[in-house]
Formats: C-alpha cells, sequence, structure tokens
C-alpha cells in the first residue's frame, strides 16, 4: 500500500530525513520510532503529500505521489498531525461537517454520527472545539482523520497527551482499522505502545536504523542468557548452575546462565537441576525490553544482528 | 448535505467569522462613518453655516466637468457631484473593511495549526485561496450593500429635489454592483498572496494595507476632478478589474508554497 523508496529530505543545508526506504502492506501498522528530530514527523508528512522529497519516491496505493497526483492520493489518506488542528470556533460536529464535505463524503451525516458515537463524543458534539479537553480535540482530530474511512492512516503521535482509558480504545479502533485492511504509519516516543501496536517498527535517526517486528528487535540484543526460576536458594543449585556457567550467581530463586549455544544447552542444564532435587518454576530466554532495544539502536551500539553482520 | 470543497470552506468561513462578531465591528463603524460624513458635509454644514457649496467656484467648475442633468438646481448639482465621490469611497469600503479578514486568513490558519491538515485533504489551492477570499469578501460586501440603501435612503431625506433621481443611473448600479466587489475581491486575492508570503497576521496586515493605496489614488484623482468615468468607461474598468482578478487568482495559487508555509512558518 505504501512504498517510500530512498527518502531524502533536505532543509536547506540540514538533512531532515536521509534514504529512507520502507514498504506498508495492507492490514499492517508500522510504528516510526525515533528521538526528537529524528525526522518522523517530516517522514509522515512525505507520506501525506504535504512535502516532496528532495529525492526519493514514494508510491501509494500503486500510484506515485507527484504534484498531479497529489490530490487523488491524499483523499486516501487519513493524516493526523502532531496538533489536532481544530478550529476552534466551530463545534465538533461543525469541524467533522467541514472535513466531510472537503473530502466529498456521501451520507456525511451518519458517518459523523457514528464516529462521535465510536469516540464517545456524542454529549460533546455540539460543544466548541476551545471548551474541549485536550484529549477530546486529539479523538475529533483521530475521528476527523477516519471520516472517510481511508486505506491508508499517517499517525503522528496519536496518543500523545491521552489517558491510559481513551489510549486503549484508540489502540483498539487501530486494530479495527488494521482488521479492515488499513495501512497505517504512526509516529511516537512511547516504545510501549510501539511494541503493543505495531507489526513493525522503523527505527529513525534521520537514516532507517532498523525495521522489524519488535520480537525481532528484542531478538537482536539477546546475549545467549537463560533465566531459570527456582523455588528457593540452594548452594546445591549454585554448583550444578556453574558448571554451565562459572560467573552464574542465585538471587531468591533466580539465575541468569549464559549458555553457549542456548538450544542445545538448556535440556541438559534442567535435567542437571531436576537431578540435585530442584524445583523449576521457569525457564526462559532473556529478552530485553524494547527500550534496551531502541537506546542501543539510536546510539549506534552493535545488536547481535549487526554484531553479525 | 453533501458540498463541495469550495463551498464548504466558504461555509465554514462564515460560520467562524459569524462566531467572531467583533470582527466585523470596525467595518461597521466605517460604513456607518462613510455614510454619515458626507450629509454632515454636503448637507449639515452649508445648512449650519448659512454658506451653500455652489456658491464655491472651484466646486461648480469640478461639478461641471460631470455635466448634471437638466432641472437640477445649482446647489442641487454640487450635492450630486459629492455625493457620487462619496458613494465610491463607501464601495470600496469592502475592500478595506476585509482587508484584516483576507489579510490573516492563511497566516491565521497556520498559527492556529489548523492548516496542515487542511491541506493535507484534496482540497486545490485554488478552492482553498477563492474559498478564503470570497469568506472575508461576503460580510463586508452585504454590510457595504446596506450601506448603499441607507446612503440612497438618506438622499431621498435629506438631498435637493431630484439629486437622488439623478443618482440612480446605469454608472452608479455598475459601480455598485460591478466595479465595488470587483475591486474588493481584486485587492483581497492580492491581500491573500500577501497572507500566505508573510510569517505573522500583523506583517499581513501592515502589507496588505498598502494594496488599498492605488484604490485611493484613483478616488482622489476622480474628487480632484482629473478624469470623469462615462457608464461604458465605468462597465470596461468593472469587468478589466474581474479580468485582473482572474490574474491575480492564479498568481496567488502559483505563489502558494504548500511546503514553504508548513515548513519554513514558525
Amino acid at each position: 500500500m505504501i512504498q517510500a523508496k530512498r527518502l531524502t529530505r533536505r532543509f536547506g543545508s540540514q538533512v531532515a530525513v536521509e534514504d529512507v526506504s520502507f514498504e506498508v502492506g495492507a492490514a499492517e501498522i508500522v510504528a516510526l520510532l525515533g528521538p526528537n528530530g529524528a525526522g518522523k514527523t517530516t517522514t509522515l508528512r512525505m507520506l501525506a503529500g504535504l512535502l516532496a522529497p528532495t529525492s526519493g519516491a514514494i508510491t501509494i496505493d500503486g500510484v506515485q505521489l507527484t504534484r498531479r497526483t497529489g490530490a487523488v492520493i491524499r483523499s486516501k489518506i487519513g493524516f493526523l498531525p502532531e496538533a489536532p488542528g481544530l478550529w476552534e470556533r466551530l463545534t465538533v460536529r461543525e469541524n467533522l461537517v467541514v472535513y466531510a464535505g472537503l473530502y466529498g463524503l456521501h451520507e456525511a451525516e451518519k458517518t459523523i454520527e457514528r464516529l462521535l458515537d465510536i469516540f464517545g463524543l456524542g454529549s460533546h458534539a455540539d460543544a466548541r472545539a476551545a471548551e474541549l479537553s485536550k484529549g477530546m480535540r486529539q479523538k475529533t482530530a483521530i475521528a476527523r482523520a477516519l471520516l472517510h474511512a481511508p486505506r491508508i492512516l499517517l499517525l503522528d503521535e496519536p496518543t500523545s497527551g491521552l489517558d491510559p482509558e481513551v489510549i486503549q480504545s484508540m489502540r483498539r479502533l487501530l486494530d479495527e482499522r488494521r482488521s479492515a485492511g488499513c495501512a497505517i504509519v504512526l509516529s511516537t516516543h512511547n516504545l510501549d505502545e510501539a511494541s503493543r501496536l505495531a507489526d513493525r517498527v522503523a527505527v529513525i535517526q534521520k537514516r532507517l536504523v532498523a525495521l522489524d517486528s519488535p520480537d525481532s528487535l528484542r531478538r537482536r540484543l539477546t546475549t545467549g542468557r537463560i533465566i531459570v526460576r527456582l523455588s528457593r536458594d540452594s548452594a546445591a543449585y549454585v554448583d550444578t548452575i556453574r558448571r554451565f556457567d562459572v560467573t552464574a550467581a542465585l538471587d531468591n530463586g533466580v539465575v541468569a546462565v549464559r549458555l553457549g549455544d542456548p538450544n542445545a544447552d538448556t535440556p541438559g542444564l534442567v535435567r542437571a537441576l531436576v537431578e540435585v532435587g530442584a524445583e523449576i518454576l521457569e525457564v526462559r530466554q532473556e529478552v530485553p525490553a524494547l527500550e534496551d532495544v531502541y537506546m542501543h539502536l539510536v546510539r549506534g551500539e552493535p545488536t547481535l544482528e549487526s554484531g553479525r553482520s | 448535505m453533501t458540498r463541495g470543497p469550495f463551498a464548504v470552506l466558504f461555509w465554514k468561513e462564515l460560520l467562524e467569522l459569524s462566531r467572531n462578531r467583533g470582527a466585523l465591528i470596525p467595518v461597521i463603524i466605517v460604513a456607518a462613518l462613510v455614510i454619515v460624513l458626507p450629509f454632515g458635509i454636503v448637507i449639515g454644514i452649508p445648512d449650519m453655516t448659512g454658506e451653500l457649496l455652489s456658491q464655491d467656484a472651484d466646486l461648480m467648475r469640478l461639478t461641471r466637468t460631470i455635466g448634471g442633468p437638466e432641472g437640477l438646481s445649482p446647489e442641487g448639482q454640487v450635492q450630486l457631484f459629492l455625493f457620487q465621490q462619496f458613494l465610491v469611497l463607501l464601495l470600496l469600503m469592502p475592500a478595506t473593511g476585509a482587508m484584516a479578514l483576507a489579510a490573516h486568513a492563511i497566516v491565521g490558519e497556520k498559527q492556529a495549526r489548523t492548516l496542515e491538515p487542511l491541506l493535507a485533504t484534496p482540497i486545490r489551492t485554488m478552492e482553498l485561496l477563492v474559498a478564503k477570499v470570497l469568506g472575508a469578501l461576503a460580510p463586508t460586501l452585504a454590510i457595504s450593500l446596506v450601506g448603499v440603501v441607507l446612503f440612497g435612503t438618506g438622499l431621498g431625506v435629506f438631498a435637493e429635489p431630484g439629486v437622488l433621481r439623478a443618482m440612480i443611473n446605469a454608472r452608479t448600479l455598475l459601480l455598485v454592483l460591478l466595479v465595488g466587489p470587483a475591486t474588493a475581491l481584486l485587492s483581497l486575492q492580492a491581500a491573500m498572496i500577501v497572507s500566505s508570503r508573510v510569517n505573522d497576521a500583523r506583517t499581513a496586515q501592515q502589507v496588505g494595507v498598502l494594496i488599498v493605496l492605488p484604490l485611493t489614488g484613483l478616488v482622489v484623482a476622480q474628487f480632484m476632478g482629473l478624469f470623469w468615468l462615462s457608464a461604458r468607461e465605468t462597465a470596461v474598468l468593472g469587468l478589466a478589474i474581474l479580468g485582473l482578478w482572474v490574474i491575480v487568482a492564479i498568481a496567488s495559487a502559483a505563489l502558494f508554497q504548500r511546503e514553504a508555509i508548513l515548513t519554513r512558518w514558525r
């Protein structure tokens, strides 16, 4: 649905985005992750047809984005900018009515009522945007982006400043849109959100640092350690474990064991512990938090994959 | 319910203005002054001083340049000449009154951060700019037309007999229905260029005011009797201004740089 090929965007001598390529398929959510100034918003603006890339090409739904095709492509995209951008003197409903007209929507009334209902905005429909809370404004802006049932959604920090309840309903909605075949690109600082929502995460720091599923990204930092949780501490257990890893230390029944080949060595470790009478509660591979992976990537530190290559 | 992008944006402009009536108060005050002042100058002062305008040789010379209708008294002829001048001022009022609204149109959207989602829709630049111009023009034009009706009523009540009838002619109708609105369209479209090229609303307004200067020059030149347009010439002028508006509208769309507006304005 979305193809970005070698996108570069310069502002004068400053490079905002450099040589970024990725694809987003139908029914897929890709999260753009990166520190402030990494080029996430610029990338989204280029995909939305608001900024032309200095070099590179964007294809949306099989059509290359150019000045000539811009209007047609924009009609297929639902775009949520960083700020909600509501007309403050207009009510929630009026804001949506104007955008329904801008998208040439038929049966706009029904659609607007449905979205007001989905976002719990019904009781605020006739309130002016200036009177709304930050969360309500953000919900209105998202409803606006969904008005024309776009096949492509570009969302710049959609859950920024929202309370957990609203964030949860937002996640449900994005899940629904994905199930309906929507291609969704969202930018976020929130690693937990990226991890929960996205099928793939694109870590950007002007360049594309990594693009993979959250699980695969985590595995890049996996260092071959196995976490074993036992019912209690015992010197006998420590001796057994140290036959596999001399540096291992048992603490409150939990031990991290570095194995040469976790797949081959883990059964032997488990057998040895059982033989000395250990009650094993849990054995799992150590998987770092996405935050750790992210910090490694944006600091340019090697991950397992980049170390291998 | 379904409206096109242009119509819906025009409706939005009017809706926003209706919720911000304070923005129209200066226009109403200026209109009231432009209506009341001529009667004070042309009828009130001569009444108070007892000196007729027709006793002024210079005024009579200027009055003869337009050639008043038969049967109108000398005082009526001077009144006709002066009221025609003031009518032109009244017709320029939409251009000047709406200038602040037009100058604020794009830069205001940018500052309110409403421009980015708007530009992400399929709306074309020309639709956006013309809707903005008409949104600023329509209310001030309506105020101006109400002003013209009040002006005419005042003429019927206070002016010399025959002045009102003499005013109602093809030239006046062309001025009211063609030249006035066309001039306003042209200057507001030019203001839209300013609004889309500057960084803040104050600059837009200050530069926008400069656009009115040539129009004011025209009024002054006519007032000094340097030229007087016949009905045919008025029609040609109106059509020429309309043509110029089309050119300026195309230029304003060409000069509207979506990217620069989104990225360079801070």
